[in-house]
């Protein structure tokens, strides 16, 4: 497993992502709003101005010009430090009154630095410039008043930034930092699974999050693997030891063949008997494998709706002579037409097969075998019943296991494969068998799930 | 009959052809699936036997690009894989048989010849005449030299098969495939029960005998020799 590394997790990527995208988000609105509360203050900041200029030209009545100059006058003594600035020029050019040169303001709007005025203040002014009856009136205001909120204003957005670019890293590395963990998990999980350990499961948290359902369906899908690998496992054992002792005894028959050849005998027999030999080994390695693709589920892609009643009344048809030429009777009692299920023809037909030809094959002279089928809102019940010896209760649990054989039947032929392949089929099929004892007799029910049409 | 046989393994290549070859056919031998696919195309042959698992190119490929090359012989193959669904993949590729080995000889020739003589896909007959039997399919009514038979649906139908490949031989597992729609070996003698219901009443009441168990192979329907 490669290093954790958080800088390189996709989660974190995806918080830093977030955070920067938040941070320029909150950069851009900033500046729009610092812009528009600038211009804002400048349009104040006019407004005092042509209000000042205002006031004092309506101190000109009646031509008479002193009362204007006392007015700018006194305007001057109250701006001391001369954050504003006044000037009055008769039409000659000459200065009446002002605390700063005249430098010839153009009619309007102006702005103009503090020094080229003389003043101690080098921030830029805003001049007002208008005529009063001939004489040329001058206001100005500086930007120091303006400037100083601004900054202000800079320097809370900026501390504003810091802070909002330190809870979004933050707040991102920390989420980063839990889907990283839970993340963790499912890699250490899948780490043991490399390890070969296929029983490890991802811990499910229970929010039923996105992670939780991910999990969830790996679990699934590991629980599925372990089952073919451990069916694949089981295979591999029932092989090895169910032919071996075949192998032996086909191996022993052709060195009797090789000895009587030798000693000028007939050795058709042995070869005989090796010929049945191979064949029987090839039909348990044949069955093996089909029981293992079955249960692999490998069969479900080629399912299909079908009539269970249709299968069980041929199979019925077919095996009714063959049971009657065997001393046994077959009856059949089946809703017609029968219930259709989700499933594959050819398999649940071998499936039945299997039971009916057991039954046949199992009970003596006289038996009567019964194969139903009964349906109610939520199943199919199938079954397959005889009135022959049956199975000892204790034997009901094994009997499906693979080349099991209960002791009376080891010499009749078989190789203990066909009911695994029953239950490999009715597993493929979501149906459960029911073994029951049905006095006197065997009973073999098979349930399925009524599919929804 | 010619026959292409495209198989890698020496040895059953070796005992399939010499098979054959008893048999009075003529047998090519091929072991490259790519040599084969040429072959195929380029010369006449009556059956194609193509194993499943080819060096070069495999068994399901040889068969799906002949039968887009519109190559139309019959075609029969053969697997080691006892798969499942590998008969079905086998015949959807376009093959019209399948044989998993280990196989029996007479069983390979048995379908060998039943595919050779396969009749050109024309409208079925619906009355079939062996010897003095005759089937009417569309009444569904069997007569032996005048004589009504009564059979039973199954029976009709196994009946229906040995006369429709008359004087060829269908082994066990062809007629349990083509009657009873078995893809498996039943541990029941259901074949030789129906058989031999079947004889009763065809052929026990009567002098000829033409329904024939042939030793080891199978069974074939036919007026005497």
């Amino acid at each position: 497993m490669r290093r954790d590394n958080i800088l390189r997790s996709s989660s974190f990527r995806l918080a830093l992502i977030f955070s920067l995208m938040f941070i320029s988000a909150f950069i851009v609105t900033g500046m729009i709003v610092y812009q528009l509360v600038r211009w804002e203050l400048q349009q104040r900041q006019d407004q005092t101005i042509q209000e000042t200029f205002a006031v004092i030209a309506a101190a000109y009545g009646d031509q008479d010009i002193t009362d204007l100059l006392d007015t700018v006058q006194t305007y001057i003594k109250a701006a001391g430090d001369r954050q504003r600035v006044f000037s009055l020029v008769d039409p000659s050019g000459k200065v009446l009154a002002g605390n700063i040169p005249d430098l010839k303001f153009p009619e309007g709007w102006s702005s103009i630095d503090g020094d080229e005025m003389q003043l101690p203040d080098d921030r830029q002014y805003r001049i007002f410039s208008g005529a009063v009856d001939g004489n040329r009136l001058t206001v100005g205001l500086s930007r120091r008043e303006t400037e100083n909120i601004e900054a202000i204003m800079l320097q809370s957005f900026g501390w504003a930034s810091i802070i909002v670019l330190l809870l979004a890293v933050s707040g991102g590395g920390l989420i980063a930092l839990r889907v990283q963990r839970r993340f963790g998990a499912v890699r250490s999980t899948m780490e043991h699974v490399a390890r070969g350990n296929l029983n490890a499961r991802i811990p499910i948290v229970g929010r039923g999050d996105d992670v939780d359902l991910l999990s969830h369906d790996i679990n699934d899908a590991l629980a599925r693997l372990a089952a073919t690998v451990e069916g694949m496992r089981q295979v591999s054992a029932d092989i090895a030891h169910d032919l071996k002792s075949p192998l032996n005894r086909l191996k022993m028959t052709v060195n009797e063949a090789l000895a009587k050849q030798e000693s000028g005998q007939a050795v058709i027999t042995e070869l005989e008997a090796a010929s049945a030999e191979a064949d029987r080994i090839n039909e348990t390695f044949e069955a093996l494998l089909r029981i293992a693709q079955i249960e692999a589920g490998a069969r479900k892609s080629r399912f299909g709706k079908l009539d269970l009643g249709d299968i069980l009344q041929s199979l019925a048809d077919i095996y009714s002579s063959v049971a009657e030429d065997n001393g046994q009777r077959i009856q059949s009692s089946l809703d017609q037409p029968g219930e259709i299920i989700w499933g594959d023809r050819e398999l649940l037909t071998q499936m039945y097969a299997n039971l009916i030809e057991n039954a046949i094959r199992h009970c003596p002279t006289g038996t009567d075998i019964v194969i139903r089928s009964e349906a109610d809102a939520e199943m199919i019940t199938t079954w397959v019943e005889d009135n022959g010896p049956g199975i000892p209760e204790r034997e009901h649990g094994n009997v499906f296991r693979r080349l099991y054989r209960l002791e009376k039947s080891r010499t009749s032929p078989g190789n203990g494969l066909g009911l695994s392949l029953v239950k490999a089929i009715a597993d493929l099929h979501g149906a459960r068998i029911l073994m029951e004892n049905s006095e006197p007799g065997l009973r073999i029910k098979i349930v399925f799930p009524r599919i929804d049409q | 009959m010619r026959i292409l046989l495209i198989e890698d393994d020496i040895k059953t290549a070796d005992f399939i052809a010499r098979g054959l070859r008893e048999a009075g056919h003529v047998c090519d031998v091929l072991p490259d699936g790519q040599d084969g696919l040429f072959h195929a195309i380029r010369e006449t042959y009556d059956v194609y036997v193509v194993d499943r698992m080819l060096p070069g190119l495999d068994g399901l490929s040889i068969v799906r690009s002949m039968r887009a090359a519109g190559v139309k012989t019959p075609t029969l193959f053969l697997s080691a894989i006892a798969g499942i669904d590998d008969r079905v993949e086998g015949l959807e590729a376009g093959a019209d048989d399948y044989l998993v080995k280990p196989f029996a000889f007479s069983e390979l020739l048995a379908r060998v010849n039943a595919l050779a003589r396969r009749p050109p896909a024309v409208a079925e007959k619906t009355v079939l005449q062996v010897a003095d039997l005759t089937m009417d399919m569309m009444k569904r009514r069997v007569t032996r030299a005048g004589v009504e038979i009564e059979l039973q649906p199954r029976e009709f139908t196994l009946l229906e098969v040995l006369a429709r490949n008359e004087g060829r031989v269908l082994t066990r597992t062809m007629l349990l495939e083509r009657v009873w729609d078995f893809h498996f070996d039943p541990k029941t003698s259901v074949v030789e029960t129906h058989i031999s219901r079947l004889r009763g009443k065809i052929d026990k009441p009567f002098d000829v005998q033409l329904l024939h168990t042939i030793r080891n192979t199978g069974y074939s329907l036919h007026a005497p020799r």
